[in-house]
């Protein structure tokens, strides 16, 4: 037994517990998923098909339909909030300790709020009627009405604003716990230098802020390409004409509507083998060596 | 934390008596994750010599100690059932409506071979479980048969088997604003029957903008019917339920009486996702003239004792067309599970019998409160009768049952609907596509999921 083994050999007792529920119910259920992919599954069972379901998606029109709505609900929430979070955080940043604090909760408290809700506020905001909240304050402009969830051409939109118009609060902490955690003396030389805030905003701090930023990157990613409780509430599933169907929203009836198990998990490996490529390409092009 | 006497209780005794009650909970009948009206031991002479039998019921949206109609009625019908027979023992199950509780039902009997001796189901689950061998063939007379509604019997028919009791028949209808049509100076049909045109009026002067900019709509849907395509005589399939034919020439006219209503703007904008509590709503607060809704909503409205039944809401047909005068409608199934104990199977078969035959609703009826039985008209004539005599509206409804068109049972309809004909209907209603190319285009997903079902 070598060494390394000998010494440290007890303390996998301690990660064992955790380590088995991750197996028991991550590890064990992704890889029934995978199975599943290669089956024509239904509650009772299923047989092996091969490739089959992997081909049925790939002429599936709704599928492809989905698969764009959450391609492009993505890439628009993810960079929105990306951009948000880092303003705000910005922000906040010369207040003071306790407006910091503040500030921070304040953007950060929503999240506790049960996403389900939200997404009914959202419905009530985005209502095609001249009673909705979008459409009443754009009226007082002399704008609208718009027919937002009403409509295939707009509900999309209405999916995607709802989530951009949210404050990634999660984000704002983030970057404004990264932002305060950045060194002063390279502010302090930029002032020497006559920098002014933009050039110190962009030439400082959101370049040492990239660890961040990954990090928000690839998590708000993995949570955009999962995006299901807006789209179910805000537009009753799928929306007019399947105008805001999401891969996640067609998993849910694919599986537990239809009773096609092998074909949703099929669905399910697909969102899966994007999320990590979409991953793997962050990290290529995001990562650095930045210390400070 | 203070109790009633305003004493104060501390955490300690709390937790305590938290634990007590749970312990309590957990020894008492019917303790479980939702294990509800567990009737006592058999009581009374009169069958004391019967054999004591146990069986367990699911029935959808039971909730223990709620106070929602499946569950008030079940309670009752457990009751009644166990004065006519109290050898037998019965438990109930529940689970709201939804895909979650569909599947709980699935895994119990399709995966594990158990669960239920007697259960509520709808659509295409009945032929899914007789399929799979799992429901028990009704032991019925030619004259019970003959009782039933002949379409909701064929819906529940497999292989010349009859493996499920028809329930009732649940029919969509217009439910119509009386004030709304007495401000607009609009008629009310006659005897409830309205032609296309004639409705299609009234809802063009019942679309009108207030003094204050309210905007009152002639008329709505909530997003989940597809009535319209029936009124000219247009049907999903053929008899046989092996072609698929809502591109008929019928279906294609009827889609486009419906596109004429979003044309005409008589529909308020977000028809096309308006769910069904805010279209209630909306109709009882006065925004919309005439609403497509089913019986259900009856007792909807005669919980608001401002909005009296003749004076403020009426029901009408749904307005006739080409074809003779139709209603959409679904059934409600009781089914027996398939089992080797005998006794078992026996008493679960007198308890479907029960709970879709004539004397059910007489004797919930007796009870103290009464309990209204028959959430819908029944699917037996025998028993028909008394859901008519709980409200003029019901009345009015349960004739409705001899026109209405039960959706046959197709176990891969809900995917037909959702994925390809729902989109297909909304392109057509927005403009997007004609009516005949929108469902063309249906036709051949529909027909490839239709012949799986028939496999």
């Amino acid at each position: 037994m070598p060494a390394a083994l000998r010494r440290h050999g007890w303390s996998y007792l301690f990660v064992l517990p955790t380590f088995s529920l991750f197996v028991v119910f991550t590890l064990l259920p992704v890889a029934q998923a995978f199975a599943l992919s290669l089956q024509s599954a239904s509650v009772v069972g299923g047989e092996w098909i091969g490739f089959e379901n992997f081909a049925t998606l790939a002429e599936d029109p709704v599928f492809r339909q989905a698969l764009g709505n959450t391609v492009l609900f993505t890439v628009v929430v993810v960079a929105a909030q990306i951009v948000l979070a880092l303003v705000v955080a910005s922000l906040i940043q010369p207040l003071g300790r306790k407006n910091q604090t503040f500030y921070r909760a304040l953007f950060y408290l929503p999240l506790v709020n049960s996403a389900i809700l939200v997404a009914m506020v959202w419905r009530w905001i985005f209502n095609p009627n001249p009673f909705g909240l979008a459409n009443t304050a754009l009226g007082a402009v002399g704008l609208g009405p718009f027919l937002w969830i009403g409509s295939s051409d707009e509900a999309l939109l209405a999916v995607i604003l709802s989530a951009v118009l949210t404050i990634p609060g999660g984000g704002v902490v983030l970057y404004s716990a990264a932002i305060n955690s950045l060194p002063r003396e390279l502010y302090e030389a930029a002032d020497v230098e006559g920098a002014g805030w933009f050039t110190k905003w962009w030439r400082i701090t959101v370049p040492l802020l990239k660890p961040t930023t990954l990090y928000l990157l690839v998590i708000y990613t993995i949570l955009a390409f999962q995006i299901f409780e807006r789209v179910y509430v805000m537009t009753n599933g799928g929306g007019p004409n399947n105008a805001t169907i999401t891969i996640v929203q067609l998993i849910y009836s694919t599986a537990f509507q239809f009773g096609r198990y092998g074909l949703a998990s099929a669905m399910a490996v697909v969102l899966f083998v994007m999320a990590v490529a979409v991953a793997v390409l962050q990290f290529r092009s995001l990562r650095s060596d930045v210390e400070y | 934390m203070e109790r009633g006497s305003g004493t104060t209780i501390s955490r300690r005794r709390f937790l305590q008596s938290v634990a007590a009650i749970g312990a309590a909970a957990a020894c008492a009948p019917g303790a479980g994750p939702s294990g509800g009206a567990q009737s006592g031991t058999p009581a009374g002479t009169a069958a004391a010599s019967a054999k004591p039998v146990s069986i367990e019921w699911w029935r959808r949206n039971y909730t223990p100690g709620s106070q929602n109609a499946e569950t008030l009625t079940s309670d009752g019908a457990v009751k009644a059932f166990r004065e006519r027979q109290p050898n037998v023992t019965l438990a109930i199950q529940g689970g709201p409506f939804g895909a979650e509780t569909d599947q709980k039902f699935d895994i119990a009997i399709l995966q594990q071979k158990a669960g239920p001796d007697v259960f509520h189901t709808t659509g295409g689950d009945v032929l899914k479980y007789a399929a799979a061998g799992q429901l028990s063939e009704a032991p019925l007379t030619d004259a019970e048969r003959r009782d039933f509604n002949p379409s909701a019997l064929q819906a529940t028919t497999y292989k010349d088997k009859v493996v499920a009791y028809p329930l009732w028949i649940v029919p969509w209808f217009e439910y119509i604003n009386l004030d709304l049509f007495n401000e607009r100076g609009v008629t009310p049909p006659k005897d409830g029957s309205w032609t296309y045109d004639e409705f299609l009026e009234a809802a063009k002067k019942l679309t009108f903008k207030r003094a204050d900019g309210k905007q009152v709509y002639g008329f709505a849907h909530a997003n989940d019917e597809f009535a319209f395509m029936l009124v000219d005589g247009g049907r999903p399939y053929d008899k046989d339920v092996k072609k698929w034919t809502f591109n008929s020439a019928e279906a294609v006219s009827g889609l486009e009486k419906w596109v004429a209503l979003a044309r005409e703007k008589v529909m308020p904008p977000d028809f096309l996702t308006l769910n069904p509590n805010d279209a209630q709503a909306r109709f009882i607060s006065g925004d919309i003239a005439i609403l497509q809704r089913p019986s259900a909503m009856i007792n909807v409205l005669n919980a608001d004792k401002k909005f009296e039944y003749a004076k403020s809401w009426e029901i009408a047909n749904f307005p006739k067309g080409k074809g003779e005068q139709t209603a959409w409608g679904g059934v409600g199934f009781i089914a027996v599970r398939e089992q080797q104990d005998a006794d078992k199977k026996g008493a679960a078969h007198q308890f479907a019998k029960y709970l879709t035959g004539p004397e059910i609703g007489p004797d919930l009826k007796k009870m103290t409160p009464p309990v209204e039985y028959w959430l819908a008209p029944a699917a037996r004539v025998s028993a028909a009768g008394i859901y008519g005599e709980y409200h003029p509206a019901k009345a009015k409804v349960a004739k409705m049952s001899s026109f209405t068109y039960v959706l046959p049972n197709v176990r891969t309809f809900s995917e037909i609907d959702q994925k390809h004909l729902r989109p297909a209907r909304d392109a057509a209603l927005e403009g997007k596509k004609t009516p005949k190319q929108a469902l063309d285009e249906v036709a051949t997903a529909a027909q490839r999921l239709l012949d799986e079902a028939n496999k």
